[in-house]
């Protein structure tokens, strides 16, 4: 420490002193082109112009699509909406992407879809929500689908459930007791959800069939996809990660679903819409109770997390990119349809839960040692697995 | 309370997180010991007539691990020849009473007892390592002391196995930490009963698929004696966001932890992904994926007055050892 060069304070400082914030000073340019005066910060450091900012982002859309070249020109595709800033976000890319008069315009056909599902509102709120969806899907100048949950779950996917303007679609009444009655058989908020978001899923590809699209965008952003892959991990369909959080979830042979929105977070899209004058619908919402369910507690934690380690979501999505899904799949879970593995040569966690779960219900034989009483229980134990549903299908239908 | 799930006729006295049935003392005492059988015979942990050193700190887990192992092994005749295997970091008021209780325990059941400390094997305590480091990333130094002492003490004592104290609770934490972390490597071989540490004493987890909760419970049922303190630097470590998660996780559903370590044991890693390669450390030989193992570098930086030298940026350290093994008449870049 005291000879010359032996002063090696780069790491010593970040304990000794406060990390310096960086002063927004006037003279401070963009960092990309590095000429005109930034009006927006993003991930704390980085500076840009109104035309950078507005470029970058719409260049990051179009390359997470071109980069996985799915899509080829005239593909159908059932656009996903929802209220929000990432669904008015994902109409104007679209718009203006398709709108586009050079080479690099955006080459498919999509068709617009919403479906109503805010029970919670009452009928006239929700009457008059589908009209402001209607005008702000119509301003963006496309086709579009309209629909409720409960009248998915009542008559199913079919031609006539799928309307083309809001006055015709006919809200129900008692929407919030079909969805309960929908999901009775579940006994916790994390398993109705769980059940619901199947449902959910299954009602988009369905509809994507009927209306002959071959892909689907859903507007999830950066955090959803993270407590998305923290929630599927703690339900057990860690196998399914690849899935359920990738860019593309291609578990149905016809349709595939698309995130093309996974890498934006919130801000950036917020100050997207900002720019383009746009703004989305909004409805009030329900102030949850974070720990009612798995779900609500990971969305929680990942966004409180997000404030102090702000590499969070990033590390995330980027564990969930190196997943993948296993190579010795065979069957397929009628429930969620993803493939899932056959019995496994090795102990795993599900057969030591049924193990316990069976020991602790075997009855109790005090005639027999304890030993003996062991060989019988293990005789009579079937690792019981059940063939056609999943691990956490299974917990589902049980 | 509700007659026992087993109808053996008598009240139950718990209900059991894991799966929710109820349980009458004795039922439950053979339940427990039952499972932990079941896993040691179905993941075929031991080969009988085994030297086996258990990890032992004087606390719940590695108690209760003791003393069912000594269990089984009568019961079950394993012909395992059990010892207990202790570490002292040197941490004032935390480390020197529970050895009293691994001491306790060596006494109570009989096996014999080895302790191997950091001041002996490093010439640092943990008290120093805090002076010298500050109140963060103490438990980087510690955990990575630890492992290379236990390593150390399975090889002077001969043990064909290392058995830790590892319940379903840590296995999810340490699940949840490392894909916070974006660790891959560790991520895929956590969730593992058996790790091989490369120089061919292989450590197992025998109570991998029991709940904290649940050895808490058994513990005090069976009046085990053990030491409970949380260790005195604790507090900071990022493992504490998982643990709270978990914690809260487990209010919500308590079966939530053997769909962790479902989910950990069905993850697989892309193949394009980067992982590292197992090699040995240059200076002492022990095995390590970077050209110096993580336990020279902490030391290293500790003698040289640069403890931060093995926290952070790795490519910094490869840097600091570069530019001192070069010498004057070196032809490299590095001047």
């Amino acid at each position: 420490m005291c000879n010359v060069g032996d002063d090696n304070f780069d790491d010593l400082e970040n304990s000794k002193y406060m990390p310096a914030k960086e002063k927004i000073s006037p003279f401070s340019k963009c960092n990309k082109c590095r000429e005109a005066t930034p009006i927006v910060v993003l991930r704390s450091k980085d500076k840009y112009c109104k035309e950078c900012f507005l470029s970058g982002t719409v260049h990051k859309f179009k390359a997470l699509l071109g980069k996985h070249k799915l899509i080829r020109p005239n593909d159908r595709v059932l656009v996903v909406h929802r209220c929000g800033h990432a669904g008015t976000a994902l109409l104007h890319f679209i718009r203006t992407g398709l709108d586009l008069g050079t080479h690099k315009k955006l080459r498919f056909e999509p068709v617009v879809l919403f479906v109503e599902d805010h029970s919670h509102l009452s009928l006239k709120e929700r009457q008059e929500l589908l009209k402001r969806v209607e005008h702000e899907i119509n301003y963006f100048k496309f086709t579009m689908h309209l629909t409720s949950l409960s009248h998915l779950i009542r008559k199913g996917v079919n031609s006539e459930v799928l309307k083309n303007c809001a006055e015709i679609l006919d809200l129900d009444d008692d929407s919030k007791s079909i969805i309960d009655n929908f999901v009775t058989k579940q006994t916790n908020t994390t398993n109705k959800t769980d059940f619901l978001n199947i449902a959910r899923h299954k009602f988009m590809v369905d509809i994507a069939k009927e209306l002959n699209c071959k892909f689907i965008f859903t507007p999830e952003i950066s955090s959803d996809v993270a407590s998305q892959l923290l929630t599927d991990v703690s339900l057990g369909r860690g196998s399914h990660i690849a899935l359920n959080t990738g860019f593309c979830d291609f578990r149905d042979d016809t349709v595939k679903i698309l995130r093309p929105l996974r890498l934006f977070d919130m801000k950036e899209l917020g100050f997207y819409n900002h720019l383009n004058s746009l703004n989305p619908v909004t409805y009030r919402i329900v102030i949850d109770n974070p720990y009612k369910s798995i779900q609500h507690l990971m969305r929680k934690f990942v966004n409180d997390l997000q404030v102090n380690y702000p590499a969070t979501v990033t590390t995330i999505l980027k564990t969930g990119d190196k997943l993948a899904l296993g190579s010795n799949k065979i069957r397929t879970c009628d429930l969620c349809n993803a493939p899932f593995e056959e019995e496994s040569a090795d102990l795993n966690s599900a057969e030591s839960t049924q193990f316990s779960h069976w020991v602790s219900t075997q009855a109790h034989n005090s005639s027999l040692t304890s030993q003996e009483r062991y060989i019988q229980t293990i005789e009579a134990f079937n690792n019981l697995t059940c063939d056609t549903y999943c691990f956490r299908c299974r917990q589902l239908m049980k | 309370m509700p007659p026992c799930s087993t109808k053996c006729g008598k009240n139950a006295i718990l209900k059991r997180p894991k799966t929710g049935d109820v349980l009458c003392k004795e039922c439950f005492f053979e339940a427990f010991e039952n499972e932990i059988h079941f896993t040691i015979t179905r993941a075929k942990l031991f080969k009988p007539n085994s030297k086996v050193a258990i990890a032992a700190s004087g606390g719940k887990d590695s108690t209760v691990l003791a003393y069912v192992l000594k269990l089984l092994n009568q019961k079950y005749d394993y012909k395992l020849d059990l010892t207990l295997l202790s570490i002292d970091e040197g941490i004032t008021g935390y480390r020197d009473d529970s050895l009293e209780t691994v001491k306790q325990n060596r006494d109570d059941y009989e096996m014999p007892l080895k302790i191997m400390s950091y001041k002996d094997l490093y010439g640092w305590t943990m008290d120093e390592i805090v002076a010298e480091i500050g109140r963060k990333n103490n438990c980087t130094f510690c955990g990575v002391f630890r492992r290379q002492a236990l390593d150390r003490g399975a090889v002077l004592l001969k043990v064909d196995y290392l058995a830790t104290g590892h319940n379903a609770d840590d296995i999810a934490e340490t699940v949840l930490m490392n894909i916070l972390r974006g660790d891959l490597a560790r991520l895929s071989r956590c969730s593992a009963i058996i790790t091989d540490s490369g120089d061919g004493i292989p450590r197992v987890k025998p109570l991998k698929y029991t709940y904290e909760k649940e050895i808490v419970m058994y513990a005090y049922f069976r009046k085990l004696v053990y030491f409970s303190t949380e260790c005195v630097f604790a507090p900071n470590a990022y493992r504490g966001h998982a643990r709270v998660l978990l914690k809260d996780l487990e209010k919500i559903d308590p079966s939530v932890i053997m769909n962790i370590i479902q989910s950990g044991e069905s993850l697989k890693i892309n193949e394009s992904a980067n992982m590292p390669t197992l090699r040995k450390c240059t200076r002492c030989g022990y095995v390590s994926s970077q050209e110096v193992c993580k336990a020279c570098v902490l030391l290293e930086g500790l003698n040289k007055g640069l403890p931060k030298l093995g926290i952070g940026k790795s490519s910094k350290v490869k840097k600091f050892i570069q530019e001192k093994n070069c010498k004057t008449d070196c032809l490299c870049n590095n001047k």
